[in-house]
C-alpha cells in the first residue's frame, strides 16, 4: 500500500477538531492518517503550540502532512509548531487555506487516491460549496 | 469532450441514483475514492446534461447535481476501463454501501 | 542608563503588571476580539515568572529566547507567537545585554520585525505593533525612558479611532473604531514596567 499524506486538524475547540476528524474517517476511511487537536489546554477555547506539534508528529510521513486550521490564532500557532519540528520536517507539512471541515474531508479524499502534498492542498483550497 | 486516441474506446453504462437526496456528500466522496482506483480515465455525467465531469476530482463530483431516480451516465477509457465501469455501477447499485 | 539588565527583576514587573490589569485587558478584548487575551497573557507570563530562575541564570540573549519560547508555549491565543517571536528575535540578535541604547534599538528592531513578519502586519492596522513601532522608532533616535514611554503611550491612544484589519477585531470591521487595541494595551503595559525596572537602576 502506497504512503498517503496524512491530515492534522487545528481547532480552537476540541470538539470541533474531533468532530471533523470522525467526519473525514466516516466518509474516507481508515487509509488516511488523521489527527486532530484542540482547545487550549486547560479545557477552553484556543489553540496550543505543544499538542499541533504532537498532532502533526503523531502522523507524520516524509510524504507530506496536510494542516487544517480555523480563525487566525491556529493558523499562526501552527505555523510556530510547523518551524519546530526537527531535521527540515517543516518542509513536508503545509496549512491548507481553506475551511476546516470542508478541507479536511476534500484533503483526505485527495489523499486517499495517493496524491502529492501540493495535489492534496490544492484539492481543499479548491472546494467551493 | 475528450479527445481519445484511435485505441481507445469510451466503455459506457449507468445506474440510478437510489439515494433519496441525490449525489450528497459523502457518496461523492466513495465514487471518488473509487474511481481512482483505477488507471482508466473515469467520467460521469448526470442525466440530461452534455458535460461529462472528471469522476477522479473530489471538488467536480461534490459540485455535480445528480438527482434521485434519475440514472448517473458512467464512462471509462484505458486499459482496465470495463472494471472501473462495472465497479461504479455496482457502487450505485448497492446505493454505496461499503 | 544601562546597567546590568535585571533579568528576574523585569521578569517580576512584567507578570505583575499584566496580573494587576487582566481585567482591563479582558474587557478591550471582548469589545473587540474573542475575550481571552488578559487570561492568555496571564498565562504566558506567570509561566515566564515560574521559570524566572533558570531563565536569568543564561546569558542575556539566550534568556530572551527562552522567555519568548516559553510564552509561545504558554500563551495559547493569537498573541502568543507573536510575543513570542518578539522575544525569540531580540534573543538571537546576540547574546550580550545591550550596553548602550543604541544597541537596544537595534536589538528591539529585530524583535519588531519577527513580530511584523509573525502577524504579517505592521503599525495601522490596529495591533500591538502601533506600540511597538513607535517605541522602537523613540529607541533609534536615541530617546530617554520618558520618550519611550510617551511613545507607548501614544501608540496605543491612536489604536482608539483605527478600524482592525488583523486578528479576531477584523471580523467586526467599523464597529472595532472607537476601542483600543487589546494586544497594543498589553504592550504599552509590558514598555512601562520595562521602564520602571530600568528606572530603578
Amino acid at each position: 500500500m502506497t504512503d498517503t499524506v496524512s491530515i492534522v486538524i487545528v481547532s480552537h475547540s476540541a470538539d470541533v477538531a474531533k468532530g471533523a476528524a470522525d467526519m473525514v474517517r466516516q466518509m474516507v476511511g481508515d487509509e488516511v492518517r488523521v489527527a486532530f487537536c484542540g482547545g487550549n489546554g486547560e479545557g477552553g477555547l484556543g489553540t496550543d503550540v505543544a499538542a499541533i506539534l504532537a498532532a502533526i508528529e503523531s502522523v507524520y510521513t516524509p510524504k507530506g502532512v496536510a494542516v487544517l486550521v480555523d480563525l487566525g490564532g491556529a493558523e499562526t500557532n501552527s505555523e510556530m509548531a510547523i518551524e519546530m519540528l526537527a531535521d527540515g520536517r517543516g518542509d513536508n507539512v503545509r496549512i491548507c487555506n481553506a475551511p476546516i471541515v470542508e478541507g479536511a474531508v476534500m484533503a483526505a479524499t485527495e489523499a486517499a487516491g495517493g496524491a502529492a502534498l501540493p495535489v492534496v492542498c490544492a484539492t481543499a483550497e479548491d472546494f467551493q460549496a | 469532450m475528450k479527445e481519445l486516441e484511435p485505441a481507445m474506446q469510451w466503455v459506457c453504462d449507468a445506474a440510478v441514483i437510489r439515494d433519496p437526496t441525490g449525489l450528497h456528500a459523502r457518496p461523492a466522496v466513495k465514487l471518488t475514492k473509487l474511481a481512482k482506483t483505477f488507471e482508466a480515465a473515469v467520467e460521469i455525467r448526470a442525466d440530461g446534461r452534455n458535460d461529462w465531469t472528471n469522476a477522479k476530482s473530489p471538488n467536480k463530483v461534490m459540485k455535480l447535481k445528480a438527482a434521485h431516480g434519475e440514472p448517473l451516465h458512467i464512462r471509462a477509457a484505458g486499459c482496465d476501463a470495463e472494471a472501473a465501469v462495472a465497479a461504479l455501477v455496482a457502487l450505485l447499485h448497492r446505493d454505496f454501501v461499503d | 542608563m544601562m546597567g546590568e539588565l535585571p533579568i528576574r527583576r523585569l521578569i517580576e514587573a512584567c507578570a505583575a503588571t499584566v496580573a494587576a490589569h487582566v481585567e482591563e485587558l479582558t474587557a478591550l478584548d471582548q469589545a473587540i476580539g474573542d475575550g481571552d487575551h488578559g487570561l492568555n497573557m496571564q498565562r504566558g507570563l506567570k509561566a515566564v515568572a515560574e521559570a524566572a530562575e533558570e531563565i536569568a541564570a543564561l546569558p542575556f540573549g539566550k534568556a530572551l529566547h527562552k522567555a519568548g519560547m516559553t510564552l509561545v508555549m504558554k500563551v495559547g491565543g493569537a498573541s502568543g507567537p507573536l510575543y513570542g517571536s518578539l522575544f525569540m528575535a531580540m534573543g538571537k540578535a546576540g547574546d550580550e545585554a545591550p550596553a548602550a541604547p543604541a544597541r537596544l534599538a537595534e536589538v528591539f528592531a529585530a524583535g519588531v520585525e519577527a513580530v511584523k513578519a509573525r502577524g504579517k502586519s505592521d503599525a495601522g492596522a490596529k495591533t500591538m505593533l502601533d506600540v511597538l513601532v513607535p517605541v522602537q522608532a523613540a529607541l533609534a533616535e536615541g530617546g530617554d525612558i520618558a520618550a519611550v514611554r510617551a511613545a507607548a503611550d501614544g501608540g496605543l491612544a491612536a489604536t482608539g479611532p483605527l478600524r482592525a484589519t488583523k486578528g479576531r477585531a477584523a471580523f467586526l470591521g467599523e464597529r472595532s473604531i472607537g476601542h483600543l487595541d487589546p494586544g497594543a494595551r498589553s504592550s504599552a503595559l509590558l514598555v512601562h514596567a520595562v521602564c520602571d525596572v530600568l528606572e530603578e537602576e
